[in-house]
């Protein structure tokens, strides 16, 4: 009976695995907003044709190739909210990051984590957690791919993330 | 060991349970007689071109796009539970027919998303999806052979500028008005 339940949990392990990345489960919440966007995506964005002689399209063409996955995630809802911080707090366990950045401002307490690539600017995942604590959005912001802290401007302009000043100013403090 | 075998099966059906899935093909057909529901089958003609002069990148977009299959579901007072229902439906037989997912957007009892199957950038199915609890859904299925995102957008552009075949689309003008 033992030999049968281990065999039983080594088919499920599998499922797990699919079972997504950490924040997967706030996708479908009617309390949060969601955008999320995938590889693929990215990859198709790259791949248009747009004028060679406008730069910053190239430039934001070039950016969009480097990334895998973007995930935002908003609420006003304050359970939602404990909830999302919650699961930062046991996902930087679980993924040690580097915390990047921490500011205060107008009652939301921001902060920015990053995973360093080969060289310091270079990212491999960027999180950013934006807690309203009741009285203003809270925001969750994962973007993962192989890019440069300095596109991030590029991309905060082009696509209007949030906390586009406060990336900013982490990507300038970084030089 | 009985009780093993049986276990197995159990297990061994719940795998090859996912290969008897409903595509999203067969959602069209179904639901095309559904009363909650509104089907629209639109072909590339429906792209008036004859006056325009095309661009060979043009021609190739068009020749890239091969069917629009359009269904709708009609939120009213009456079917909240159906809605649900088939809203849950979709979004099942979107993840489970190898469907790609590029980008998705909730917001509340609002979402869309859209979604493709094919390999790297030459699409073979598009699917846009959009949901909205008042209004209904609306689920638009593009067919197609080597659409790039090129000749994707080239189509768009194609559907600012060219006559369309307004005959094609009554069905969803009468839905749109009845309201």
């Amino acid at each position: 009976m033992k030999k049968l339940f281990v065999a039983f949990v080594f088919l499920l392990i599998p499922t797990m695995f699919y079972a997504q990345s950490a924040f997967t489960k706030f996708e479908d919440k009617a309390d949060i907003t969601s955008v999320i966007v995938n590889k693929k995506m990215f990859q198709l964005m790259g791949e248009m044709k747009m004028d060679p002689k406008d730069k910053e399209a190239q430039q934001y063409l070039n950016m969009v190739k480097k990334l895998d996955n973007l995930k935002v995630f908003t609420t006003t809802n304050t359970k939602n909210a404990n909830e999302m911080k919650a699961t930062v707090d046991s996902y930087l366990k679980a993924n040690p990051l580097e915390e990047l950045m921490r500011i205060n401002k107008d009652g939301q307490n921001i902060k920015i984590f990053i995973k360093s690539g080969a060289s310091s600017s270079q990212v491999k995942e960027l999180l950013m957690f934006m807690d309203g604590t009741g009285k203003a959005n809270t925001v969750l912001m994962s973007l993962t791919g192989n890019f440069d802290l300095n596109d991030i401007s590029v991309l905060t302009d082009k696509m209007s993330l949030p906390g586009g000043p406060e990336l900013k100013k982490a990507a300038a403090k970084k030089q | 060991m009985k009780r093993t075998i049986a276990l197995l099966a159990l297990t061994a059906s719940l795998f090859t349970s996912c290969n008897s899935e409903p595509t999203l093909q067969r959602y069209f057909v179904d639901k095309a007689e559904d009363k909650n529901f509104l089907a629209v089958d639109i072909s590339p003609t429906f792209i008036k071109t004859d006056k325009l002069q095309l661009t060979p990148q043009e021609q190739m977009a068009l020749k890239s796009l091969k069917n629009v299959n359009i269904i709708a579901f009609k939120a009213n007072d009456k079917n909240a539970g159906a809605y649900e229902k088939e809203l849950t439906n979709v979004k099942k037989i979107l993840k489970d027919d190898s469907y790609e997912e590029l980008i998705k957007f909730n917001r509340g009892t609002m979402g869309a998303s859209i979604n493709t199957k094919g390999e790297s950038q030459n699409i073979e199915e598009l699917i846009l999806f959009a949901n909205d609890k008042t209004n209904g859904f609306g689920v638009v299925r593009v067919t197609g052979e080597n659409m790039t995102p090129n000749n994707v957008m080239t189509i768009v552009g194609l559907l600012q500028k060219a006559n369309l075949d307004m005959e094609q689309l009554k069905p969803l003008k009468a839905m749109i008005e009845r309201k």
